[in-house]
């Protein structure tokens, strides 16, 4: 507990002070100031910055809300074909890089797009996808499922009695759905539409892949801090601290709701399926297919595209290994960096984020109360943010982690050490305590108890949990392009280069590869992560 | 096969007093029962024997050797949970044998030990078999016998039948109780089901607010309740208030009641409690010899089955229910008995 507890103060409160440090001092770093906010506050440039940050974020989380609360309810009630396969395909683009579905849009839309193209051949004007239009639509087709899960599992979870009283009293079924089942619903909608807001707002890959001149708090906090010219900490770290205060003030809210929220759990009997019109169950159908089918499109495309062959920028139709040649031709060490720092960070996150969890559910107290808190923390503090919050830490001083592999690695850590504490407490959460004290009562030492009945029960939320840290950290960019240095390019980091560059058809390979390195651990332990996916969020 | 002894044993939470002084001496190879309404301490009680509770204050004896300060593995309690707690992730015969591991017993004793459990229980065959292919009645056994496989001091049971339905619980219970006269061993047996603890215990301690309202055999439990919550919460009784109007007569609201055991000075206050099947209906036959007798109207009338329930207002307002085996002939004006032996006068009157 004290490693936990040390390890997050060490790497995460004292790296986010030092962001909140570096913007309220001046640049000797001596005194007090208020003069950064006043300078960032009052450029034009970073307050559309700002407007945009929190506007894209909104809208969505509108629309994201507007697309999964009806795929949520046909999945939840109504007769569709196809449910397990359907929910699985809706909550894979948590796992995927959202950036790759960003990047696949500008080869489909941009200006040299696939379809652009074809449209304008065609005769139809069409302007390109970049900016905050792009930049939504990808975030309505990726975050949607933090809206879909939790809201199957509130309809899921409305005992059938529930309903069955409203009918008894007279409300037909239109008016029973609008009083009592979806306010029912409603909190879990809620929540989930903030998590899409915290994601929105602190994504740094699709704004950089799709703002070109539009600001975004994300995006310019790292430009600044590693800009070319000339870098500047006291800015960055302004834009920072206004990015934790807009998630903090949104994570708040989620944690006031959620904790009211006490009446959607526990039904005994779920309510049923509706008996609809065959009418209305081939549009649900075709409604949820049709969702899925667009979020996962521009992962299919990207994979496709990256066995074409390009000349130059410009895409044939002719099939090639060229563009993984080319991408492999200069190193393997992005993709064995990846694997390599993936699984460490995995098993780092899951052998701090366990304990953690074990602590918060059988121990309650003031402290785990606290820990909880602080365990929760990282996810209301945007990678780059985060990012520079390590290097203005680590860069002198005792202990210098600048630019090795270990820095990168804790980032991660912190970053998906939220994830593995909730992965693990929602699993204790089903383990009947009573389990523990029989195995103790029987005589067998509390430590032994742990290990012999409390692990082996866990094992499969541990495992799933595990891969989930791992899938995502190999597609994590935003710590990653503050943090790494040459020798340790991840794959991202060489699709990034790739983007930055004129490399299309490189970006496209390590896209597939990413996809292929997501898709393959997930697809290997779904059966576990079928129990505990939801849990995650 | 032992002795405990519980000593002015106290817990609170918070301002909650749960167990609150408690005191009692529970006899070797006694089955014992704590019974009380949900939050009256029973349940916490027995985490304290068990070790699962921190105590306050007091101490807890097995025989002679003080166990409140030994960590609850090395208590040899033998503990059997309210929703079973079998491990799910072993088979029958890994979960009756996981104490005995813990033991350090041989393999060869272990495997003979897990089948007599089983056989105890009458679950052979069931050995390989998985938690999750039993029923409710099934676990319940499995969970009885991994408690009693490892010859525990004492055998603790958490409501252990209130999961199951009202058949199977009826069956259940006479299996625990004949279980337990074949092994000797001591019961501590919490419940909240009256009926339960008076067809399974040799005694019983009535618990409410994390006191002990009284202890006794549940003949005495029934017959003799000490105050008016342990007449009223044991069984169904006419529970009286009023004043002592001389030795032997009682005045509850107009009406003169005879209690044999009225002894209190005139004018005191007292509580008393009338079982409902110590009353009769009389119809047109004389009440017995030295029987006292009411006037009333019989107002309702519930068929239960076995017997009916009559509930007859007297004169000056006061309801009465009795029990009788027969159904009546009809409503209207009749004429109650009752034996002023059977009038049982609470200590909590005042």
């Amino acid at each position: 507990m004290a490693v936990a507890a040390a390890f997050l103060g060490l790497f995460f409160l004292y790296p986010v002070l030092k962001v909140l440090g570096a913007s309220i001092l001046d640049p000797t770093g001596g005194s007090f100031t208020l003069r950064n906010y006043a300078s960032v506050l009052s450029s034009p440039f970073f307050l559309q910055g700002l407007v945009n940050s929190l506007g894209v974020a909104t809208a969505a989380t509108l629309f994201t809300i507007l697309i999964g609360v009806p795929f949520a309810f046909c999945v939840a009630r109504l007769p569709i074909a196809g449910k397990p396969v359907l929910l699985a395909l809706a909550a894979l683009p948590l796992v995927l890089p959202s950036f790759v579905s960003a990047y696949a849009l500008v080869l489909m839309f941009g200006r040299a797009g696939v379809v652009t193209g074809a449209l304008r051949a065609a005769g139809i004007p069409f302007e390109s996808i970049y900016g905050m239009k792009g930049i939504v639509t990808v975030y309505a087709l990726t975050l949607y499922p933090y809206v879909v899960l939790p809201t199957v599992a509130a309809f899921q979870s409305i005992d059938a009695s529930v309903e069955e009283a409203a009918q008894n009293l007279g409300a037909p079924r239109a008016r029973m759905l609008r009083t009592v089942t979806l306010p029912l619903v409603l909190p879990s909608i809620l929540a989930g539409g903030l998590l899409v807001f915290i994601e929105a707002l602190e994504n740094f890959g699709v704004p950089f892949v799709l703002a070109e001149d539009q600001p975004i708090l994300a995006v310019e906090a790292f430009k600044l801090f590693v800009g070319e010219t000339a870098d500047n900490p006291a800015s960055a770290g302004v834009l920072g601290v206004l990015l934790i205060a807009c998630t903090v003030a949104a994570l708040v809210a989620q944690r006031a709701l959620l904790a009211r929220r006490r009446y959607a759990t526990g039904a005994r009997r779920s309510a049923p399926l509706l008996a609809v019109s065959p009418m209305l169950r081939r549009l649900g159908t075709a409604y949820c297919w049709a969702v899925v089918g667009a979020a996962l499109v521009p992962f299919a495309a990207v994979v496709a595209i990256s066995f074409l062959a390009f000349k130059g920028p410009v895409l044939t139709y002719d099939l090639s290994l060229d563009n993984f040649s080319q991408l492999f031709g200069r190193s393997y060490r992005p993709l064995a960096n990846t694997l390599l720092l993936a699984t460490l960070a995995a098993a780092g996150a899951t052998l701090i984020g366990v304990p953690i969890g074990y602590v918060i559910v059988r121990h309650r107290s003031r402290l785990s109360a606290a820990l909880d808190l602080i365990a929760t923390a990282p996810f209301a503090v945007a990678g780059t943010v985060l990012g520079i919050g390590l290097v203005l830490a680590y860069s002198n001083g005792p202990l210098i982690l600048t630019g090795t592999a270990l820095i990168m690695i804790i980032a991660y850590m912190v970053r998906k050490l939220p994830f593995s504490v909730r992965a693990s407490s929602a699993i204790l959460h089903q383990i009947d305590v009573n389990l523990e004290e029989a195995s103790i009562n029987l005589g067998v030492a509390p430590m032994q108890t742990f290990l012999r009945i409390t692990v082996p029960l866990m094992l499969g939320g541990i495992v799933g949990g595990s891969v989930l840290t791992f899938v995502t950290v190999a597609s994590e960019l935003s710590s990653t392009v503050v943090l790494y240095s040459g020798p340790w390019t991840t794959m991202t980091v060489a699709m990034f280069q790739a983007l930055e560059g004129t490399s299309a058809g490189v970006a496209a390979a390590a896209a597939t590869v990413l996809i292929l390195f997501t898709i393959l651990p997930v697809a290997l332990v779904y059966r576990l992560l079928q129990r505990y996916e939801l849990s995650m969020l | 096969m032992t002795a405990i002894t519980i000593e002015g044993v106290s817990r609170s939470f918070g301002d909650v007093r749960a167990v609150d002084a408690v005191t009692l001496a529970i006899r070797d190879g006694e089955f014992f029962t704590l019974l009380g309404p949900s939050g009256c301490g029973k349940t916490t009680l027995l985490r304290m024997v068990a070790g699962f509770c921190e105590l306050d204050g007091g101490r807890i004896l097995f025989a002679e050797r003080r166990v409140d300060t030994v960590p609850p593995h090395r208590r040899n309690t033998g503990m059997v949970f309210q929703n079973y707690a079998v491990f799910p992730h072993l088979d029958v015969a890994g979960n009756v044998a996981y104490g005995l591991k813990a033991r350090g017993l041989a393999q060869r004793d272990i495997a003979a030990r897990v089948a007599r459990a089983l056989g105890l229980v009458q679950l052979d065959g069931y050995a390989r078999r998985w938690p999750h292919q039993l029923s409710g009645g099934q676990l319940q056994r499995v969970a009885i016998a991994r408690a009693v496989v490892i010859e525990p001091d004492v055998l603790l049971l958490d409501e252990p039948l209130s999961n199951l339905d009202a058949k199977l619980r009826v069956e259940m219970r006479g299996e625990i109780r004949r279980l337990q006269r074949a092994l000797g061993i001591t019961v501590i047996y919490v419940t909240h089901d009256q009926e339960e603890a008076l067809a399974m215990s040799d005694r019983i301690a009535v618990m409410r607010a994390g006191r002990v309202e009284q202890v006794g055999a549940p003949r005495a439990i029934y017959e003799q309740p000490a105050t008016t919550f342990v007449a009223s919460f044991v069984g169904a009784t006419n529970l009286l208030r009023g004043v002592v109007k001389s030795v032997g007569e009682i005045l509850v609201g107009g009406t003169v009641v005879t209690a044999r055991a009225a002894t209190q000075p005139a004018g005191s206050k007292v509580a008393l409690s009338l079982r409902p099947e110590a009353l009769r209906l009389l119809a047109s036959e004389p009440a017995p010899e030295g029987w006292a007798v009411l006037n009333g109207t019989l107002e309702e009338v519930e068929y239960l089955g076995a017997v009916t329930r009559f509930w007859v207002r007297l004169a000056d307002g006061t309801a009465l229910q009795l029990i009788a085996l027969a159904p009546p002939a009809a409503g209207g004006a009749v004429t109650v008995a009752y034996d002023p032996a059977r009038v049982v006068m609470l200590g909590d009157g005042a």
